[in-house]
């Protein structure tokens, strides 16, 4: 029930984003829209390209989609409301995630094609820089609910979110989570204007749907982890806990979508390099100030 | 409207059910269309795509509509046909303003250059999808330029190929299959390129086509789609006739028609040399690139149809890793003056030699009409006419408003800055037509756009150093030129732009991609106040010069640069011509911008030329 019901969520979550994205693009509210769109992917031929690893090629948008769908299975809804409510949730998050990269790998590798190969390894490129500021946040978030359980971490934000706690933590946090579903201005691996399309150029049909619905899914399970992390997962006045959770991860799903519609494509090297000098250390101090706010404020 | 109901040409395999219609109406309601030469030739038409209710597609895996737009190039149209290969049936081709081009299938729409005409066309292209396409027995299509050839190399004697299998005269050795070029003639458009080993640079052979053959496979990739060349095959036609002979062939194209996995067979045969290859063994005789990995060097193109370039300029890069080791760009739409003029017998009537000017530079044709009539006159002994010539400047400089309104339009392309798209697309939209006083009226948000691109987070950290010239360029003109601090700029030696107090804006920073937006967003406003000093835009004619006959050079700041175009007339016919453009100059700087550095920079920095392929005059 509970597993039917958070699939549920994260299925309309990733509809509705879509909706907003189009919306967004051409201007005009359509509800069918994803759905025409689905359809048509659907009705279309699926192409191989020559020479594939098949292997790489078939499982890559399966995979991102699994990793996505799993990294929200610890992500609570509302109190009981969670898919498997682990001792080591926020680790796993991290450690689901962490198969992003495997899974651009592969649709990068697979359709061998010099264009996703180069996505495929800019993305492997990124990796350390921003992965470090995946984690190195949440082991803050961790420090102060003095547990991975995710419900306990969103327990820890009654009185005050995270978001206001450790406002440094969520800023890096925000920003590794776009990078890692790799949306504008992060775009590296599919970058329209430079692979046109990257790691998802050689997709089309039926695997092509696949993948796209991984990246909505994957946006949204982002959107939900930094809800829980820093926004206080289900806590709000009047609405129903479920509710709060479903709105603040829109809200920060479609800030995701947003943010990259205002800003050109961030250079590779400016990425690894902010983030090594730059993220890494903020990150050090976010951990540290967390650390004496936990020791002199009782 | 039967025409409408017809199964579309590009129509997929299977019989009409009510999933399929179910489909096939989905499809209508969701079209993506690719555009040929690009979007930013639709722009200068006045078509908006996105109005017409069609997305633009990046790719043409992700199109259901090839959009082909004016008559196209030899080398364009084939690239076309390679596009077309690419799109996942059920595919439809719309034609704008031009014949259909002569390596597709016949147009299932076509129509005429305009908006009105553009959006009918879109609700006949999706009456025509929501009902056609699916058909039982769709057409193949197999056009000769993606014909492929098979020819057999030995794996130690790489000068030894034979168009048979069999066995190697000097050691004895088996022959090895590989893709040959097809007779197409055209060099670029040649399918093979990327598929033997050519283009490795001091490499051994031997080494790959032995030991490493599944690693190269994989870098060697066939090129891109959008690079039109080596994908030729994939799945409508050849894919693999060359491996599997032709019986597999006829099996293939019925598959394909209709089925998914098509290429089934495939999965063996390149991989059965799986094994650990040591990227150090793989490298360790390939030279060193500026970050001194050693990666596997492999030539990839970009274009004729790429989302980060104009349409219709290839640009070859070879990449090392993310790096370009090298580079250089050719355009596939360039004007030809010698040649064309041999065949047509070197005399055109002076009327019809302006308007193919204009036609033929779509990215600048009121600059080149202008050029071209006053040419004319000039040859003819013409004197200017003041309020004439004010008019005109009017509407050259609009031009160069919505010209640079287009290319950043274009940067946002390249950049996925979604928001600088639309704004620049829109006012360039606005701009194309407008009288003065739109025009004026236009002002604050045309400089609320460059106030919006200063403040914007990101952009000047992308474009500061990239595309930096060295200090030894020469023959630079327009923007690129002033954003390099030379004085150089036609409206100079104009005494109509001294009367509109004309000054000149020349950038002292250096002479990146950055110091050429600060240019181009300069000139914007530039030109708008020459606008409002000289007048009411007026679009060139040429007046009546009889049978006059004479000698005519003249020149004209394009928004690319200064044109100069020399011509003789005789009895008011043109009889010979010399024409020398800023593109011509630019493209060979494309050479030196790339090299060393990262993919990414590369294409900006080619970008921030703003080169228009087709005023390169080859």
């Amino acid at each position: 029930m509970t597993v039917a019901v958070v699939l549920v969520a994260l299925l309309g979550s990733a509809w509705l984003l879509a909706v907003i994205e189009a919306w967004l693009t051409t201007g005009r509210l359509r509800p069918v829209a994803p759905l025409l769109a689905g359809l048509s992917h659907l009705g279309r031929e699926s192409l191989l390209p020559r020479k594939p690893d098949r292997l790489f090629f078939e499982t890559a948008p399966v995979l991102l989609l699994v990793v996505a769908v799993l990294g929200a299975a610890v992500l609570p809804l509302a109190p009981g409301l969670v898919i498997a409510d682990l001792a080591t949730g926020a680790l796993f998050v991290n450690t689901a995630l962490a198969y992003v990269l495997v899974a651009l790998i592969m649709a990068g590798w697979g359709p061998n094609g010099a264009y996703a190969m180069i996505g495929g390894w800019r993305f492997l490129g990124q990796l350390i820089a921003y992965a470090m500021l995946i984690v190195m946040p949440i082991t803050a978030v961790a420090m102060r609910a003095e547990s991975l359980l995710t419900t306990t971490i969103v327990g820890s934000q009654e009185g005050l979110w995270n978001i206001v706690y450790q406002p440094l933590g969520f800023v890096l946090f925000f920003i590794a989570a776009m990078a890692l579903a790799f949306r504008a201005p992060f775009d590296l691996p599919t970058a329209a204007g430079e692979l046109a399309g990257g790691v998802d150029a050689e997709y089309t049909g039926v695997r092509l749907a696949v993948l796209r619905l991984a990246r909505l899914v994957l946006v949204v399970t982002l959107a939900a982890a930094t809800t829980v992390f820093y926004l206080g997962g289900w806590h709000g006045p009047l609405l129903p806990p479920w509710a709060w959770s479903l709105i603040k991860t829109l809200a920060v799903a479609v800030s995701m979508l947003l943010a990259g519609r205002y800003l050109p494509r961030i250079r590779e090297a400016d990425l690894m390099r902010w983030c090594w000098t730059l993220g890494i250390p903020l990150a050090l101090l976010n951990i540290f100030i967390v650390g004496l706010l936990i020791l002199v404020v009782p | 409207m039967s025409e409408a109901v017809l199964a579309l040409a590009g129509a997929r395999k299977g019989r009409p059910s009510i999933l399929q219609r179910l489909v096939g109406q989905a499809l209508a309601r969701n079209l993506s269309c690719l555009i040929v030469p690009g979007p930013e030739v639709a722009l200068v038409h006045g078509l908006d795509v996105a109005a017409a209710g069609m997305r633009i597609a990046a790719t043409p895996r992700d199109a259901a509509v090839l959009l082909v737009i004016g008559e196209l190039s030899q080398k364009l149209d084939e690239a076309a046909a390679v596009l077309y290969a690419q799109m996942p049936r059920p595919r439809a081709i719309l034609v704008l303003g031009g014949p259909a081009p002569s390596s597709l299938p016949h147009a299932d729409v076509s129509a005429s250059l305009s908006q009105a005409e553009l959006i009918d066309a879109a609700g006949r292209l999706q009456r025509a999808l929501a009902e056609g396409a699916f058909a039982a027995s769709p057409e193949d299509f197999d056009a000769s330029v993606l014909q492929a050839r098979t020819e057999y190399v030995c794996p130690m004697h790489p000068e030894v190929v034979e168009d048979e299998p069999g066995s190697c005269p000097k050691c004895g050795m088996d022959l090895v299959a590989r893709e040959a070029g097809a007779d197409t003639g055209a060099e670029e458009t040649t399918p093979e390129h990327g598929h033997d080993h050519e283009h490795h640079k001091d490499h051994d052979h031997e080494h790959h086509h032995d030991d490493h053959k599944h690693h190269h496979d994989h870098h060697h990739a066939h090129g891109q789609h959008n690079g039109g060349t080596h994908e030729h095959s994939e799945h409508d036609h050849e894919g693999h006739e060359h491996h599997h002979g032709s019986e597999h062939h006829m099996e293939h194209h019925q598959e394909s028609s209709g089925g998914h996995e098509h290429h089934d067979h495939v999965g063996g045969h390149d991989h059965d040399a799986m094994g650990f290859m040591s990227m150090v063994e793989v490298t360790k005789d390939l030279p060193r690139s500026a970050d001194g990995l050693q990666m596997d060097w492999i030539e990839v193109p970009f274009g004729p149809v790429f989302p980060g370039l104009p349409g219709g300029l290839r640009l070859t890069l070879t990449l090392d890793g993310d790096g370009v080791t090298e580079g250089q760009a050719t355009s596939l739409v360039g004007m030809t003056t010698e040649g064309e003029d041999g065949d047509e017998g070197k005399e055109m009537d002076a009327e019809a030699f302006v308007e193919r000017l204009a036609s033929s530079m779509p990215l600048a044709s009121v600059s080149y009409r202008l050029l071209a009539c006053r040419a004319i006159e000039r040859a003819a002994g013409l004197e200017d006419d003041p309020a004439a010539a004010r008019a005109h400047a009017s509407a050259l400089e609009r031009e160069r408003i919505a010209s640079h309104l287009g290319w950043l339009a274009q940067l946002g392309r390249q950049l996925s800055f979604v928001w600088l798209t639309r704004r620049a697309t829109s006012l360039q939209l606005e701009t194309r037509h407008a009288n003065r006083d739109q025009l004026v009226a236009l002002r604050p948000a045309l400089r609320a756009l460059t106030v919006r691109l200063e403040r914007t987070p990101l952009l000047k950290a992308r474009l500061r150093g990239i595309g930096t010239l060295p200090g030894s360029s020469h023959d630079l003109r327009g923007p690129v030129a002033r954003a390099a601090g030379y004085r150089e700029d036609a409206r100079l030696a104009n005494a109509l732009y001294e009367d509109l107090r004309f000054e000149i804006r020349t950038e002292e920073s250096p002479p990146d991609a950055w110091a050429r937006l600060q240019v181009r967003l300069a000139e914007i406003t530039a030109s708008l106040d020459l606008v409002e000093a000289a007048g009411e835009p007026r679009l060139p004619t040429l007046r009546d010069i009889g049978s006059a006959s004479g000698t005519g050079e003249v020149t004209v700041e394009t928004p690319r640069g200064r044109a100069g175009l020399r011509l003789t007339l005789e009895r008011g016919q043109v009889t010979s011509l010399k024409m020398d453009t800023a593109c011509s100059h630019h493209i060979g700087l494309v050479a030196n911008l790339v090299e060393g550095r990262e993919l990414g920079d590369a294409l900006v920095a080619v970008g921030s030329l703003d080169l228009s392929p087709w005023e390169v005059i080859q």
